[in-house]
């Protein structure tokens, strides 16, 4: 399998995973490992001064794993801009999946404010890796405005729909001049590994895995489906075909005519 | 009485209370330092200035943390 670029940075893993929904530190701990990531995501919230709070930052061993830190909660690109900067100071990392969803239903990403917030990140310095719908057009213009990746969207966040989107990532893909990340609504590993068959750079998973009746296996089969679809579509698929064509010889059969 | 604003919420503090530090302040609420990040009046603040960064009532304070997410 070839390795995956982002910014000039290696990684031998194609799999991105979320650190959502996991019903505790030490399962998500365990999937992280399992899934062979190197990617993993995280959200920025407002400490909580009337609770303890957990130290969810110690279950990731950081010397393993990129921490991506996501604007998840960004209405609007002020936001987003607001929360990549927190993310900055806390990690001094300046790596960043920019996500503006001001839509509560669906979460779909908001274009235009995800196009602006990734103009003025990436002129601060950041590796602007933005979620958005798979939308070609869109894929370009964030291209040309300095984004590391853009990241399709499968189907909804959360949603285990998969695919839906086919077509309209194929185009990405085709046109890309950065690796497409297909984020979001991916929920069984036959989905991702489509996505990777597609010729996809990598795919993010999160709620299949945490919320899987056992996420630590589940992340194992993700990692496997995603080996098998990069190195499908790196091996060149074989042609389709509507009538059969047989693959034992035509000749030699127990009969005589 | 003098006031802080936190996370979007106002603070009391009897006289005498009052921390003069974001340092301070995060002792008193119980917050580890060490895993927060904080805006003072709209500006961040670097980990390593929360001990000189000074506090004055009326100030707006944020405080915000990593949690899990996708």
């Amino acid at each position: 399998m070839e390795r995956l670029v982002i910014a000039g940075r290696e990684f031998r893993s194609r799999l991105l995973v979320g650190t959502g929904k996991f019903a505790s530190s030490d399962i998500m701990a365990a999937a992280l490992d399992k899934s062979g990531a190197e990617i993993v995501t995280v959200a920025l919230r407002r400490v909580d001064i009337e609770n303890e709070n957990d130290d969810m930052l110690a279950a990731i061993d950081r010397s393993k794993y990129l921490l991506l830190p996501n604007t998840s909660g960004a209405r609007d690109a002020g936001e987003a801009v607001r929360l990549a900067k927190l993310a900055r100071a806390a990690t001094g990392i300046n790596w960043l999946k920019l996500e503006v969803t001001p839509d509560p239903y669906y979460l779909l990403p908001d274009p235009v404010e995800t196009l602006k917030a990734a103009e003025i990140l990436v002129k601060d310095g950041f590796v602007v890796l933005p979620y958005i719908n798979a939308d070609p057009v869109l894929s370009k213009r964030l291209e040309d405005v300095g984004a590391a990746t853009v990241m399709p969207l499968g189907s909804p966040i959360g949603s285990n729909r998969g695919l839906k989107t086919r077509e309209s990532i194929e185009i990405i893909i085709e046109q890309a001049g950065v690796p497409v990340v297909v984020d979001a609504g991916l929920g069984l590993p036959s989905h991702a590994a489509e996505a990777m068959e597609t010729g996809a750079d990598a795919v993010l998973i999160n709620t299949a895995i945490a919320t899987a009746a056992e996420p630590v296996r589940m992340a194992e089969a993700f990692k496997l489906a995603v080996e098998a679809g990069r190195t499908a579509f790196e091996a060149g698929a074989a042609a389709e075909a509507k009538r059969a064509s047989a693959s034992s010889p035509l000749t030699g059969f127990l009969r005589d005519d | 009485m003098d006031v802080l604003k936190i996370n979007g919420k106002e603070k009391e503090f009897t006289a005498g209370q009052f921390p003069a530090t974001l340092a301070e302040l995060l002792e008193q609420l119980g917050v580890e330092a060490a895993t927060v990040v904080a805006e003072v009046d709209g500006d961040i603040v670097e980990r390593e200035n929360f001990a000189r960064t000074r506090l004055a009532p009326g100030g707006s304070i944020e405080l915000v943390r990593f949690v899990p997410g996708g």
